[in-house]
This record gives C-alpha cells, structure tokens and sequence, in this order.
C-alpha cells in the first residue's frame, strides 16, 4: 500500500482543521482537503465557546424557542430543549483544552486566536425568562459551582452598558469565546507545522471503496490512495458521505448574523438573551445572531430576520441604536436529527471516520472532536468516550434521547428525510 | 403598502422615468438619497449658494434645469420622497428604506432601478494618502459646498469626465500642473462621420478642449499617475508614460510633481447592487463599466416587472440615461395598463432613436477609455486593496499562490470586501488583479456579492423597522422551519 497518505481530512473549516492538527502531531501523514463554499459555518461563527450554556439552551436554542412560541409552534411553558449529560461532558472536556491548546497553536505558528475569558451572561427580562432561568438554576447539570444568579445592581455593576429594564442575569462562568477565523486558520497553518499537507481550493469527487474498506480519495485533479478518510464536511457531509455510500444524516440549518462596525470596549461578557445572543469581538465588531432555519444550501439575510436581531440587540444594549450595521451574512450549520454530533466509524466500512453533525457547537468542541478522530485513526486508546456519538445511533434505530421531544427535534428528524 | 411604480434614484434616469409614467398617468414614487434631485451630474448647489453668470452657462445645469422644468409640470402626479436610501430589496418587489426620521417597507408592482454609478477605484502606492481625491469627489467640493479642494493639481486617469472636472477645478481657481489621460486621443477626422448629428456631445467635447487650451494646462496621452507621496497629505506626485497597447507603467521614465492635490478618475461602475438582490441576471461589459443587468430593448431586466436604466446599467453618460428613463416610464406605463400598446409605442419612439445616434458617439468614447489591464501593475505589494479590512495587495497575492482562482475564494481567505462598503472599492481592480495574474478575462474573476443593508443604517432604524404582511409570513415560516 501507498503509505504516503494514511489520513485524508475532508473539509478545512474548524472541525477539518482540527482532526489534521492532531493527527499531525501523532505522526500520521495527513492531506487535508479543502474547498471554501459559500456558507461555510466556521467562517460564519459568533465564536462562543458556551459549552454550558448550549448544553442548556441558552445561544440559538432559546431564541429558536420564543420564535416557535410566537408561531404557535411550540406548548407554552417549555423551556428550549437540554442536550444530554454525554454531551454537556464532551463539551465540556472541548471547552477545557482551549488554553493549552492556544498556547500551543501560538508556540507553533505564531497565530493567536483571541481566547477572552468572558462567561456567558442570560438576560432576565419578564416571567418566561425568569421561569426558565429558575429551572436552570435549582437543576443546572453542573451544579451552581459554574453559574451564578445577579441581581439588577449587579448586573448594572458588572455591565453598565445593558439596559436596566432587567430583573437579573444568570452568569455561566467558563462560557467563553475565541476568533473563528482565527482559529481555523491556526489549526490548518499548525497542521502544516507539523507535516500535514493542505489542497485548498480542491473539490472531492469520490472515495473509492473496494470490499468494505476505503481505498483511496479522488479529487478533481488527482487520486490520493489512503487508509483513512474523514468526513468533517459540515454542512456538506451527507454529500461527502453519498461518495462511500454512506447516508450521514446532516443537513444545512442557515443562521443569520449582523455585525456592527468596530466599537470601543461596550459588553465584556457574551451575552445570551431570548431574541438574540451578542458577543463583541477582540477589534471591537459585535456579533448579533442568529436564526434557525431550514432552507437548504440557501444563504441568502432577509430583512424579517435583520429587523429581530437588531430589535432584540437594541433592548439588550440600547446604546447599540446609534450604531452601524457594518455586515449582514449567513451561515449552514451542519444539523443532525438529534442535534448531537456525529463521530467516530460506522459498521461496514473500514478506514471511514465521521467528524460530522456539530451543529451549532463547532467551535467549542473543535478541540476535542479533532484529538478522539485523531485517536481512532492512529489506532490509540480514545481520549474521551464517543459511544453517544456513533452514526449508529441512527442505524439501530436505538437513538439517544434526550428528555422531551421538542417541535425542534421533531421537525428535524422529519426534514432529514 | 403597495405602489404602482417605484423609482430608485433621482439622477436623470430616475427623472425621466418619472416624467414618462406621470405624463402617462401612472402615478409613482421616486425614493432619492439626495436632499434635492438631479444625481451627481445635475446635481444642485444648496439655495443659500448664488450662482454665478459662468455657472448658470454650464451646459450641465441647463440641461438639468430643463430637465426639473419638466418634471415640475408633472410633479404633482410623482410622490418623491427625499433623503431616503434603499438598504435592502427582497423578493423582487420589496423595498426596505430608512431615512433620517425612518424606516420601512415598500411594495412596488413595477420597480425601475436608477442607482447611477460609482467611482472606479485604481489602487496605486499612495491611493490612500490625504489629498488624493476621487474626480467626483472633487467636484462635488467645487460645485456644491464651494470648497477649493487644493491649491496645486494632478489630475490622472481616463475618460471624458477627467477633462470636466479639470475644466471645473481650474475655474475654481487650483492650479492644474497637468492633466494624465491613460488613453490616446480622441478626436480625429475619421471619427468625424461617427458623431454626426451629436452636435451637443461634439460642442461638450470641444469646450472642454478649449477650456484647457486657453488656461495652457497641458494634457498628456498614455501617461498616468505612479505613486502618491507624502504621510499626513500629498506632498508630490510621481508619474510617467504607459504603454499605449497594455497601460503598463514605464517607470524608468518617471517624472515627479510637487502638488498638494490629486485628482484620480478612471471612469465609472455601474452600481448594480440593487439589481443583483433583486435577482435580475448580469452579463460582464468591459465597455460600459462591468457588470450590468441584462435588458430587453425596453430596459425591463430577466425579472418580470423590474427595469434598469442610466449609468447603472452601464455607463453611457446624462443623455443616454435621459432617453433610458423614458423608455422605463413608458415602459411601465404599458405593463400598467395605463397605456395601449400602440400608443407606448408611439411615445417610445423618439427616445429609441435617439438611443441609436447616441450609441455611435458612445462607441467611440468607450473604447478610447476602455480599460487595461497593465494597470493593474501601478499597486505595489504593500498598497492597500481593501481599504475597510486593510488587506494589502500582497495579502491577496498569497491567496492566489494558495489556489483562489476568483473574488469569492480571496474574500475568505483574506476577509477583502467584507468591509462596509461591500466591495465596492476592492472587488472591480481585484478582479482585474486577479485576471492579469491568472492570464483570465475579468469576467472569470467571479463578484463580491451585495447584501443588505446596502447603505450604512442603525441597528436602531432596523430595530423600528415595520415589516411587512409579506415579511411577516417569512418571519413565521422561519419559526416553522419551513423550507421556502
């Protein structure tokens, strides 16, 4: 066999990068392929590393949540869905290695990637926010040694840019944020570093398979024998999959984001609110997202979507008024039916590893996903337990639940179909 | 709330339209960022301002005047409303504004797109310098705010508007040291037959001549500007001869000027911004600017209802854009049904025929400033592309070393054009940058796409944003989930 490659990584976004990254550093021979599409997530990411605060909700889930209660879609009362323990652990462990691995990304290339210490503030502003906020405290799955409650003053103290039309916040110590280009870009550079060979601009056009195992990748220029490949396409997997003969059940859910022009210092924390999340970034841009959406590979804003964000970003911050939207854009997330990602093999096909399905939390578990595929493909013990993650799960039909079946769950499953 | 017509921009495409559906009786709404109309070419100096005898007989605002005195007897069937810019248009039909007190929504039945043009930018070492000023930015100081925007000047670039504004700033009392055209003459007995009849294009032409020729400002065929120098403002200018076939700067015989003020004009792009949301289809004109909408004869784009005219949807100048505008007008008028096919018809007719004599004149101008893609070679590595996102040129050229092959690729490799003006100042020199490197046609170089909010606006003014039955139904389909 060919032993120039063993580990072909397609897709360069975060997850890509990652999986090269640390299969590099283990001494495989990596080739990681990308294509930069229209849509790509990494690049459309707020950057929150809210490990917690997804888990529970709060980012996308509980804007998603009131949007659905305002359309009759979703049972009054119900708080955004939670993900379950196995995930709150692996993101967890994800979020813990962003310190070290920061150093190191910058020890090797010299890129730093904005890591802010900045938690994740969830703002109280009438009765649903309060009840929900409530559960979270008397049950968060941590505990309360990583959250805690503020009163108006404190919140006023802490942030005097919000607006004081609130009856407390629920801080999420340790939901922090990084640079997502940054990232990336430093994950595929310290890639690089460490022998990892990088086709950008390179369209995947098979994966050749002969008795159950993979042989080699077929590029639109070239044919690239290998002994694994990984599919950490994001919101291109199921296609990347279609090539194996896989059907990996991901599919693209557009987020709508505005960023305003560079401001001086205004929030320190992330904030997280039932219309929108804010988090203004390292030069000064705040970021203002998102929606959830099921338009396929359609990354078109729309003005309904602009007119939410910037009203529910002037209620939180009114001083934000006065500013300038500098940037309108969309991004895919790469969905999964479960909302869980989408890792490790799957039966009947040796040499394929799924880097699939991370939803809206990409970068946050970028770390970790990369390290356990990594892991699988060089053969080591598995540094975190992926057994929740298999694709599987799907093919069994023995799905992981977890909690209620929301309308948000049900209608993914509907619309993976 | 719906309307019949409406008119996007208050240049003299936008006027005539309006002119047209009035006399015709459809009544329209003509929505204009300026505070008073007329576009950039008739644009008016504010009131407080007294216009002087060599002012009133500039030919520009004697066709500008003509132009408001028929819209005038029309004006009480235009609702118009000032001060008002587009930021976003959905679907085709769905007009998002804001203005100084507002913002909205408004649905047009029939839309005309009339947003003129924009300024091409050429990055050179120094482009960014203080006291390097566009041609229209200089002339906006002189004509409006009455500001002598310099003392002493270069003025480099190409086309027909580089004379005007030499002629303006010179009567505005700067010392013009010379005048830099890129391309070679224009005039000569063969072109003769091509211009008859367009005795008005040849009168401009010739006074503007004069205009030089009596205050002895030499103008220098196939030379151009080399570098800006100076940090806090222009000290001096460096320039020399191109190559007449490709514009590539011959920098062994530069020559240096002490100027305070350089005036940069490399033509126009047409700003198709509103087109391109609107989803009406684009083809690359060299000739005319770049991307422009495709059109039928009546200047309806590929989108049913949605028509483009003036400067952008190519450039051709005030008189083209007058007869494109009552084209539209009548255009609309008919799809209305407020007017017969027959009788559009017979209206339509003058302005197409004056289209046509037009277009020989036209012909000539475009290909003598039609640009090349030597000049591309003025940047150097360090010269600013993108002045928002302060991408260098080198920047760029690493993202083609890595494999972008067009805009798109090198936007998410370098963040070029994610700025607030949208690429507006980056895309059109990237993509000939990026054609010269690649040895491609600028067509194959791809576009930075528009995206709303296409002007500056507040989170506040979006905030209040009344939208729409229409965009509610968006707005519930996205809490559904459902596919659109």
């Amino acid at each position: 066999m060919n032993r120039a490659t063993d580990i072909v990584v397609i897709g360069g976004g975060a997850i890509g990068g990652a999986v090269a990254y640390y299969a590099a550093r283990k001494g495989l021979h990596v080739t990681l392929i990308d294509q930069p599409k229209r849509g790509r997530a990494t690049s459309a990411s707020a950057g929150g590393l809210w490990s917690l605060g997804e888990s529970v909700g709060l980012g996308c889930g509980v804007i998603f949540h009131k949007a659905q209660l305002d359309a009759g879609t979703a049972a009054p009362g119900h708080g955004p869905a939670q993900l379950p323990p196995a995930f709150l652990d692996f993101a967890m462990a994800s979020n813990a290695m962003f310190p070290q691995l920061a150093q190191e990304l910058h020890d090797d290339v010299g890129i730093d990637i904005e890591l802010e210490r900045t938690s994740l503030l969830f703002l109280i502003f009438d009765e649903g926010d309060e009840a929900f906020a409530r559960t979270l405290w008397k049950d968060c799955p941590c505990g309360r040694q990583l959250i805690d409650w503020l009163t108006p003053e404190e919140v006023a103290a802490a942030e005097p840019a919000l607006t004081r039309e609130l009856r407390g916040a629920l801080r999420f110590n340790g939901d922090d944020q990084v640079n997502p280009y940054k990232l990336a870009d430093a994950l595929r550079a310290g890639a690089i570093h460490h022998g990892a060979k990088l086709l950008s601009h390179t369209e995947v056009v098979g994966i050749e398979v002969f008795e159950g195992r993979v042989q080699a990748v077929q590029t639109s220029t070239e044919r690239i024998p290998c002994s694994i490949v990984v599919n950490a396409a994001g919101a291109w997997a199921g296609q990347v999959g279609r090539m194996a003969g896989l059907d990996v059940p991901v599919y693209p859910v557009r987020g709508q984001i505005v960023g305003t022009q560079s401001l001086p210092h205004l929030t320190t924390a992330c904030i997280s609110t039932s219309d929108c999340y804010l988090a203004q970034k390292h030069h000064g841009e705040v970021i203002i997202g998102s929606t959830t959406e099921h338009v396929g590979f359609n990354v078109d804003v729309t003005t309904s979507a602009i007119q939410t964000l910037c009203a529910g970003a002037v209620r939180a911050v009114p001083a934000l008024a006065d500013v300038d939207i500098k940037r309108v854009w969309s991004g895919l997330r790469p969905g999964s039916p479960d909302e869980l990602p989408i890792l490790g093999p799957v039966n009947g096909l040796r040499g394929y590893l799924n880097a699939a399905g991370l939803f809206r939390t990409g970068i946050v578990n970028a770390p970790l996903t990369g390290l356990v595929v990594a892991d699988m493909a060089a053969g080591d013990p598995v540094s975190h337990p992926v057994e929740a993650f298999l694709m599987a799960r799907f093919q069994n039909g023995t799905q992981v639940v977890a909690g209620d079946a929301t309308p948000m769950r049900q209608h993914g499953m509907a619309s993976a179909k | 709330m719906t309307a019949p017509l409406v008119i996007i921009g208050g240049g003299p495409a936008g006027m005539a339209t309006a002119i047209e559906a009035a006399k015709a009786g459809l009544a329209c709404t003509l929505l204009d960022e300026a505070p008073r109309l007329g576009g950039q070419v008739y644009r008016q100096p504010p009131r407080e301002f007294r216009l002087t005898e060599q002012q009133m007989h500039n030919r520009d605002y004697r066709r500008g005047a003509a132009l408001r005195a028929e819209f005038a007897a029309v004006g009480d069937r235009i609702e118009l409303r000032s001060e008002t810019a587009v930021v976003g248009l959905e679907g085709g039909h769905e007009i998002v504004w804001t203005s100084r007190e507002a913002s909205g929504t408004l649905r047009a039945e029939h839309l005309v797109i009339a947003t003129g043009a924009y300024e091409r930018p050429v990055p050179f070492p120094g482009w960014t310098v203080p006291g390097v000023m566009t041609a229209g930015g200089a002339q906006s100081l002189v004509k409006t705010l009455h500001v002598q925007p310099g003392r002493r000047a270069l003025v480099a670039g190409t086309g027909p508007l580089l004379l005007v504004a030499a002629n303006q700033l010179h009567q505005a009392g700067v010392e013009i040291v010379a005048v830099l055209e890129a391309g070679r003459p224009t005039w000569s007995p063969r072109v003769l037959p091509k211009v008859w009849g367009e005795w008005q294009l040849l009168h401009d032409a010739w006074t503007y001549w004069r205009g030089l020729r009596r205050a002895r400002i030499p103008v220098h065929f196939n030379h151009t500007v080399f570098e800006a120098h100076g940090r806090d403002e222009v000290e001096a200018v460096s320039y020399g001869p191109i190559d007449p076939v490709t514009w590539q700067p011959q920098r062994e015989r530069v020559q240096r000027a002490e100027v305070d003020l350089l005036v940069v004009g490399f033509g126009l792009v047409p700003n198709t911004a509103l087109a391109e949301l609107a989803g009406c289809r684009h083809e690359y004109m060299h000739e005319v600017g770049g991307w422009i909408p495709v059109r039928t004869p009546h200047m309806e784009t590929t989108v049913p209802g949605v028509f483009a005219v003036g400067d952008g949807a190519g450039v051709a100048g005030a008189l083209v854009a007058i007869q494109e505008g009552r084209i539209a007008g009548i255009s609309a008028a008919e799809r209305a049904g407020v007017l017969s096919a027959a009788e559009a018809n017979r209206r339509r007719a003058p302005a197409l025929e004056r289209l046509r004599s037009l277009a020989r004149v036209r012909g000539l101008l475009d290909e003598m400033s039609r640009l090349r893609l030597g000049l591309s070679e003025l940047a150097a590595p360090s010269t600013l592309a993108c002045r928002c996102e302060e991408v260098s040129l080198s920047e760029v050229d690493n993202a083609i070393q890595q494999g972008a092959q067009d805009l798109q690729a090198v936007k998410l490799l370098t963040r070029l054009g994610m700025g607030p003006c949208q690429g507006r100042n980056c895309g059109p020199s990237m993509a000939m940058h990026l054609a010269n490197k690649l040895g491609r046609g600028p067509a194959d170089t791809g576009r930075i796409n528009p995206r709303p909010p296409l002007k500056p606006v507040t989170l506040g003014a979006m905030a209040q944003l009344n939208v729409s039955a229409t965009a509610d139904a968006d707005l519930a389909a996205l809490a559904h989930g459902d596919p659109r």
